[in-house]
């Protein structure tokens, strides 16, 4: 097991955003981690980066409990994280963002660099932009090519379909489909459930700080609750 | 207006003197903001305390009258390297005590804005009751340097138009120069520049980048110290006294320059500081240097009033430096 979460609490002051998380995240798969708004998906890749601490639970990372590790060396840890609202730095150039990537490492990071501008072009053309003003799909492609620059044995991906137009958003994840392919394990949050679903090999169903639902992803796009809730009653699946 | 133009070459030369001061304190402020957007409070006395340093270099050393050419050179960098390693370990320690428990505990930044007061005034009863009387073995509250001899000849060099230039305004012009581009290599060059900029700009992401923002606060307390250090020995030489509240005008005086720049903008809080230090100066002419306080402050309510965000207008976050 690459990543296991077990039995997580955590609270913003006194408010508990967790109360109990478990899940589990095989090498190789594409896990995803749906639910409503509020229902904690972002303060849980939040723990698993070591940005919010845990009341209680532990997080193994690789056979190590990292429960304890400080965030920033979770990094070097393997883990990659592009977050909620894609935390682009808007007076750095799309090079330098993604240089930031490759900010823990030491040695040589061209080749990552490389493979990040073939995986999107756009970003090559743009290498000296200001990260703060490209457009929303833009800083979306710059905040995962930044998470591989971390060289990522898990990549946490929180919403990368946030305010993106349908057609750019079968791209992201089309892109996710492929960096799964190429080796990289992947924790996928999304709103856009079907989507989700449909790339994912196993999902997982939060609501309000708890897991409710855990199964595979093609077995949750079949299920009657799962498609009331998150799928928008019986619009057509293939 | 004869009085003016007849005033206005000096005026200008001891405002860019006195705004280099201003530029080199203002640093601070701007940095420990851009990166926890807190007003560090206590750095006026950061400065102080490198005055003192300064005063302490000079006594241990013995200056009896006047050094020049190399001595000069390698009795002022003596000093500065004193001065910074005393500012700079005082701002380390004062994050230390004073805001990082605050910062773990996740309080407010009203609370880190208090606690910033409270150590401000504990450091200048710090330095008035111990400092002076039991290191400098005086004890009404100043150190005159009138009873020292001086560091540096103060007769004037040469003329530029109508105002004369003296060494130490070249020296002080240059040294807050070269300690400004030092520090921009610093901040836009190197891997620990872009650790800075990285958690200035969104310090969540720059920990997902596997940034040590511990170690970036520390880093920004330490320059931002060092740059107060240096400013506290310039000011020596220029002013030639000290006291344990001298920190506070220069302090208020330097966070306006830095808010006139806009601040958490390092490039902005060296504008502000000449710009200062130049209308300070200027409007002394007509209203008597006495009202200098009273200029600094009106500058400071008219931008907050008009221009909040500076005259750069962009805070660290967006700004390339
Ligand atoms: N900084 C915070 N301070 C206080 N409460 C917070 C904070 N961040 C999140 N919460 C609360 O924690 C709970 C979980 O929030 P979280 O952001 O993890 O939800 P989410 O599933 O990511 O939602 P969304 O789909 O809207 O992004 C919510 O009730 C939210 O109000
Ligand atoms: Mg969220």
């Amino acid at each position: 097991m690459l990543l296991e979460v077990r039995d997580i609490h955590v609270h913003y002051g006194k408010i508990a955003a967790l109360k109990g998380v478990t899940l589990e995240v095989e090498e190789g798969e594409i896990v995803t981690l749906i639910g409503a708004n509020g229902a904690g998906k972002t303060t849980t890749l939040k723990s698993i980066s070591g940005l919010r601490p845990l009341t209680s639970g532990r997080i193994v990372f690789d056979g190590t409990d990292i429960s304890k590790l400080q965030g920033h060396k979770r990094v070097l840890a393997g883990i990659g994280q592009a977050p909620e609202g894609r935390g682009i730095f808007p007076g750095m150039t799309v090079q330098e963002n993604l240089l930031m990537g490759a900010y823990a490492r030491k040695g040589t990071f061209r080749e990552e660099l490389d493979e990040v501008y073939e995986l999107f072009p756009r970003l090559s053309e743009r290498r000296t932009q200001f990260g703060g003003t490209m457009s929303g799909g833009e800083q979306q492609m710059l905040a995962i090519g930044r998470a591989l620059m971390t060289n990522p044995k898990v990549l946490l991906l929180d919403e990368p379909s946030m305010g993106l137009a349908p057609m750019l958003v079968a791209q992201i994840f089309e892109i996710v489909r492929e960096i799964n392919q190429r080796g990289t394990t992947v924790l996928l949050v999304e709103q856009n459930a079907m989507q989700a679903l449909q790339l994912a090999h196993r999902a997982y169903v939060l609501e309000s700080g708890r897991v409710v639902k855990a199964a595979d992803a093609s077995g949750l796009l079949d299920d009657p609750e799962v498609r009331a809730a998150y799928l928008g009653g019986d619009l057509g699946v293939d | 207006m004869d009085n003016f133009l007849g005033q206005f070459g000096p005026a200008t030369v001891g405002g860019l003197a006195i705004g280099s001061i201003y530029a080199l304190v203002a640093l601070g402020y701007t940095m420990v903001y851009g990166v926890l957007r807190l007003i560090n409070f206590a750095h006026s006395e950061v400065f102080t305390i490198g005055g003192f340093a300064a005063v302490g270099v000079f006594l241990m050393v013995g200056v009896s009258a006047p050094v020049g050419g190399f001595a000069l050179i390698g009795l002022l960098l003596l000093t500065v390297l004193v001065a910074m390693a005393a500012s700079g370990g005082t701002a380390l320690l004062l994050e230390q005590v004073a805001y990082r428990p605050l910062r773990k505990h996740g309080s407010s930044r009203l609370a880190a804005l208090i606690s910033a007061i409270g150590a401000s005034l504990f450091l200048q009863e710090l330095i008035k009751l111990v400092i002076i009387p039991h290191v400098f073995g005086q004890s009404n509250g100043a150190i005159q340097l009138q009873n020292m001899p001086r560091v540096i000849d103060k007769t004037p060099l040469f003329s530029i138009g109508n105002a004369p230039i003296r060494l130490d305004h070249v020296i002080i012009v240059v040294a807050a120069v070269i300690m400004m581009v030092l520090l921009d290599r610093l901040v836009n060059g190197t891997r620990v520049g872009r650790g800075i900029r990285a958690t200035a700009q969104d310090p969540e992401a720059a920990v997902l980048m596997g940034v040590n923002i511990d170690k970036v606060v520390r880093t920004t307390f330490l320059l931002g110290g060092a740059m107060a250090g240096v400013a506290g020995v310039l000011y020596l030489l220029y002013f030639e006294n000290l006291d344990y509240r001298v920190g506070f005008v220069v302090g208020i005086k330097a966070f306006t320059a830095a808010v006139l720049g806009g601040i958490g903008n390092l490039r902005g809080a060296l504008l502000g500081g000449f710009v200062l230090g130049l209308v300070e100066s200027w409007s002394s002419i007509f209203l008597g240097a006495e009202w200098s306080e009273v200029t600094a402050f009106v500058v400071l309510v008219l931008v907050l009033m008009f221009r909040p965000t500076g005259i750069l207008g962009e805070s660290l976050q967006r700004a390339r430096a």
